[in-house]
């Protein structure tokens, strides 16, 4: 449903938390429409206030930010509500609401844009069925796996059709064999059209999912494979 | 919505229990009814309560000075027994001299008559031997019967002359000054009321607001509008309210019973009717408020992840 263009734009970039602490310092990256991005970096490189900025959780200090066509240090309250509409988040510790089923938990970010249920309830069970979780609708995620539960914060990020998923450590407490099974639902998605940007320690993915793959280190970018090789892709 | 979800069940699929049906967030969903919102629902009742006891005293009170409400008159005897045409116009003249009094008519003594004769109606006296008999009346009218020495001014003007003041005129149309005090009285025990149950809603939603923070975080990271967020707060909010002033009305009537006897004797009829929608809308109106102050929190605490 979307049309804008999941251009990421950043030149000089800066971020300094309130603390004093600067997480991001002198950035500058350009992700086209449809890459597939790993972000890698020790732990503390600034992976994860990278990717806060980018759905507008932090505002940059300093430096230049556009994602989607909007500047996110000057984007207003109604702005940034518009690009989260069009941003799917997967968080490490998934952040699934125990207290909801399987079913309630996709179907929120749809809840929140308005759908109807007429709507809202075939496109739930068609996105769940996709992870292979359509037998377990009316489950709560207290009683699924790790590897399930990051199924289901997959569909909940892919429900509402997102130009671009971001992804902080989707597969950080799944072994490998699980976290390529969740790896494959997030390179054909990103087969379909979908930017992925993906934040990650475990190296070894790289070998059977290929992407282009961004290392930051204490908040500087100090490689990326794109620049190397112009024309990476999935 | 329960029905379509119901029968589309497909076959080899997980049957779909019934009470399974989705509770979704947002919007004009309520959030579930706990203890606390039934303990919220009491203590706000009672509290409504007593503001219905308030306003149903006052309307007691206002019947019970009834008639006089809109105009009080207020009458001064002078005996005609040694009374000359001198005295009354120097009497007449002093009492509209006073500032608060609007006009003053002398009564004639027929017309005074008539009216004695209608009140003893079986008494078989002569106009003319009444109108001899009848005092000298002056009818005062009030133009603002809240000044503090009116009627000490028109007591002092009447015994200069050697006329009387009719006290018990006095007296109601100071019950009526007492109670337009008591008016302001009633508001502003009203409105702390409404103030301290506000606060308890606010408190309550503010426990089930906590409860579901990650869920209220999330819904922000989706794009959520902000009314959508706050929407089910303040519904559940008004709902409480509301329920708590249609209880307390309810909880009126045994009130106006028990005391129905006792007021129809003073032929003062109170109506109960009256006051249900103040306390329904009212009720309603103080459970927003408490739910605006209790999302104007959760509003502001939004910070990064
Ligand atoms: N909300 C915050 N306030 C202050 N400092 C923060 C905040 N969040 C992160 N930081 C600091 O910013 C730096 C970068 O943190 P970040 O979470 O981006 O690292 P990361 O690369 O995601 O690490 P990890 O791999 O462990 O998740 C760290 O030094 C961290 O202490
Ligand atoms: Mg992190």
């Amino acid at each position: 449903m979307s049309v804008a263009l999941p251009q990421i734009h950043m030149q000089q970039l800066m971020l300094r938390y309130p603390t004093g602490k600067t997480a991001i310092s002198g950035v500058t990256l350009d992700i086209p429409q449809g890459q597939f991005v790993y972000l890698v970096g020790e732990s503390g490189a600034g992976k994860s206030s990278l990717m806060r900025m980018l759905y507008g959780g932090v505002r940059p200090s300093s430096g230049r930010l556009m994602v989607q066509g909007s500047d996110m240090r000057r984007a207003g309250d109604a702005k940034v509500r518009e690009l989260r509409r069009h941003t799917g988040i997967i968080f490490q510790d998934h952040r699934l609401l125990f207290a909801r089923t399987v079913f309630e938990n996709v179907a929120l970010p749809l809840r929140v844009q308005g759908w109807k249920t007429e709507r809202l309830v075939p496109r739930v069970r068609k996105v769940l069925a996709y992870v292979g979780l359509a037998d377990r609708l009316w489950s709560y995620p207290e009683a699924l796996s790790g590897g399930e539960q990051q199924r289901v914060a997959i569909a909940r990020a892919m429900t509402a059709n997102p130009a671009m998923i971001i992804a902080d450590e989707p597969t950080g407490n799944l072994d490998i064999d699980t976290a390529r099974r969740v790896l494959d639902y997030l390179t054909d998605l990103n087969r379909q059209g979908t930017t992925i940007i993906m934040a990650t320690h475990d190296l070894h993915l790289l070998e059977s999912h290929p992407g282009r793959v961004v290392e930051l280190h204490a908040g500087r970018l100090i490689a990326d494979s794109y620049s190397a090789q112009p024309k990476s892709d999935t | 919505m329960k029905q379509r979800l119901f029968h589309k069940r497909e076959p080899g699929r997980e049957q779909i229990p019934e009470q399974m049906n989705p509770r979704l967030p947002g919007g004009f969903h309520l959030p579930p009814f706990g203890v606390h919102q039934l303990l919220a629902v009491i203590i706000v009742c009672i509290a409504l309560w007593a503001i219905g006891v308030i306003w149903l005293s006052m309307q007691a009170a206002s019947q019970w000075v009834g008639s006089w409400q809109d105009d009080i008159r207020i009458h001064v005897y002078l005996d005609p027994q040694g009374a000359d045409k001198g005295r009354e116009t120097a009497l007449k003249q002093q009492l509209a001299e006073i500032d608060q009094i609007a006009s003053v008519r002398r009564i004639p003594p027929e017309e005074a008559a008539r009216w004695m004769q209608q009140w003893l109606k079986d008494a078989a006296l002569s106009e003319h031997e009444l109108a001899a008999r009848l005092p000298i009346t002056f009818e005062l009218t009030l133009s603002d019967q809240e000044s503090e020495f009116l009627f000490d001014d028109i007591r002092d003007v009447a015994e200069a002359a050697g006329a009387q003041v009719n006290e018990d005129e006095v007296g109601l149309a100071q019950a009526h000054h007492w109670i337009a005090q008591a008016d302001y009285l009633a508001w502003f025990a009203s409105l702390i009321l409404a103030l301290a149950m506000a606060l308890i809603i606010s408190n309550t939603l503010r426990m089930t607001l906590l409860a579901r923070a990650d869920e209220i975080h999330l819904m922000r990271l989706m794009g959520a509008k902000e009314w959508f967020v706050r929407m089910p707060f303040i519904l559940e909010g008004m709902v409480l309210g509301a329920g708590a002033g249609v209880a307390a009305w309810l909880l009126l009537w045994p009130m106006v019973w028990v005391t129905g006897g006792w007021f129809a004797a003073m032929e003062i009829d109170v109506n109960n009717w009256l006051l249900l929608l103040p306390l329904l809308f009212g009720g309603a109106l103080v459970g927003a408020l408490g739910a605006l102050v209790a999302t104007a929190n959760v509003v502001a605490s939004e910070a990064g992840s």
